[in-house]
């Protein structure tokens, strides 16, 4: 067993942009099933909460299910595997590019929960460390950190469409693309708005008066840090030329 | 008049309980205010009596019946609700189409839809702002215009959560004047507030809630003999 909690974040950071490069190279859902059975195990062997992984992984599958309809029913090259009248409704190509799409999303959110294992604090630092710009990395991290906010005020507008009279549970697919499209508007107005109210904060707290920033604590990779640094990109490129090859 | 009942709630089967054998009464046609500390679970009683959060044991009563079964949208003609934060539930282009789109899901006839959304919207003194885009009005506006859009859907009953926040002395006068109207006209009004001043000088009726983080200690209850203590109080 390896705790994910105690690695370095960089080769977190290595790990996840691995195995993101590999879920969008590949189209052939063997292969990415097999790309997520992988994270699906280190998940697993790094002692991240399975009911916390399950809670995050729920939360999206709502619109995997969507994304699968709206492949399987769009792409219309291939042999005919539902068919209703004498016309096409799904195709053998469409399941398979479906089952693409939605495994990829899965296995970006999968990869997402190893960051989860870390404290942003320290990815700012690795980042910081590898060389990235301050205000880059700090703009990143940022980010990062508002997406709960983001995502706690989508769930207020959610629910205040939802008390005006909508019910999207019954709502057809039309429907619920408009309420979501509503959703957008307030939340998209809000992030301009805290955006700007983040950076006059950070001039009033004179951001970047020194050119040169300094810090009180530095990662130091621990042997293990190290192995993982070489391993993951062999296995990888590894994965990558088999999947050439087959 | 809606009952809240022996109502339990935490946040995640792990968390402590905000609420645990939470029980109390609103009454029609009068402003009861919701206090307490912070922390206390003000704004979580909110979201249990309009359905956002569901109590994991007990049940919420809206005029004698329990609105667990019904889904938000449903509840919704029932029981109004206007958050802390009015600007996360203003979501179309402009304070006309934002009053249009309960009363629209409501089924009224467009005439019927505009005489109440002038009706309200000269009530509130937001007539002049018909066409404007609703996220760029001012905090207080925001907060009348959700008022306005909830009070157009005549529900029984109007859930408010900290109103006064960010509002000066004029405009909380203002604010209190209106929940006394409303009342007055029957709706009952529940204010989630720690402003003791506003609470004392609008409010019919007061529901303390026990702070928890001293629950259990010497001088505070338990959790599970958390209770609303309310009381009538005059109207100042």
């Amino acid at each position: 067993m390896m705790d994910l909690a105690r690695f370095d974040p960089r080769p977190k950071m290595l790990l996840v942009l691995c195995i993101s490069t590999l879920a969008v190279v590949w189209h052939d859902p063997v292969w990415l099933a097999g790309l997520l059975g992988s994270t699906v195990l280190v998940l697993m062997l790094g002692r991240v909460d399975p009911r916390s992984a399950a809670r995050q992984v729920r939360g999206v599958l709502a619109a995997i299910a969507v994304l699968f309809i709206v492949q399987c029913v769009f792409v219309r090259s291939g042999d005919p595997l539902l068919s209703a009248g004498g016309v096409t409704l799904v195709t053998v190509d469409g399941v398979s590019v479906a089952l693409g799409v939605s495994l990829r999303l899965l296995i970006v959110v999968c990869s997402a929960l190893i960051l989860l294992t870390g404290e942003a604090r320290d990815y700012l630092l690795a980042l910081v460390q590898c060389k990235v710009p301050y205000e880059l990395a700090f703009m990143v991290m940022t980010a990062v950190h508002f997406l709960p906010i983001l995502r706690g005020e989508a769930m207020d507008v959610y629910h205040a469409v939802q008390m005006r009279g909508t019910e999207i549970a019954k709502a057809g697919l039309g429907d619920k693309l408009r309420v979501y499209t509503r959703i957008t508007l307030p939340i998209v107005a809000g992030a301009i708005k805290r955006a700007e109210q983040v950076s006059i904060a950070m001039e009033a707290r004179a951001f970047r008066a020194t050119p040169r920033r300094t810090f009180m604590r530095r990662l130091r990779l621990a042997p293990r840090d190290v192995a993982s640094l070489i391993a993951v990109p062999l296995l990888a490129a590894a994965a990558l030329a088999a999947s050439l090859a087959a | 008049m809606i009952a809240v009942e022996d109502v339990s709630f935490a946040y995640g089967r792990t968390e402590a309980p905000v609420l645990d054998g939470f029980s109390a009464s609103f009454a029609a046609g009068a402003v009861t205010a919701v206090t307490g500390g912070n922390g206390c679970g003000k704004t979580t009683l909110a979201k249990l009596i309009v359905g956002i959060e569901r109590p994991l044991t007990g049940r919420v009563l809206v005029d004698g019946a329990d609105i667990r079964p019904l889904s938000l949208a449903e509840i919704g003609r029932l029981v109004g609700c206007v958050y802390q934060n009015p600007t996360h539930q203003l979501f179309c282009t402009s304070v006309r189409e934002e009053m249009a789109y309960g009363l629209r899901n409501l089924g009224l006839a467009e005439p019927e839809i505009a005489e109440r959304t002038g009706h309200y919207l000269r009530y509130f003194d937001l007539l002049a702002h018909l066409e404007d885009f609703p996220p760029a009005l001012s905090h207080g506006e925001k907060q009348r215009l959700m008022l306005a859009v909830v009070l157009s859907m005549r529900p029984g009953c109007v859930v408010l959560d900290e109103p006064t926040t960010g509002l000066d002395v004029v405009r909380r006068r203002a604010l209190g004047a209106y929940l006394r109207e409303v009342a007055d006209d029957g709706v009952g009004v529940i204010v989630v507030s720690h402003e003791r001043s506003f609470v004392a000088r609008y409010a019919d009726a007061e529901v303390r809630m026990a702070d928890r983080r001293r629950a259990g200690s010497e001088d505070g209850p338990g959790p599970a003999a958390q209770r609303a203590a309310a009381g009538a109080r005059g109207r100042g």
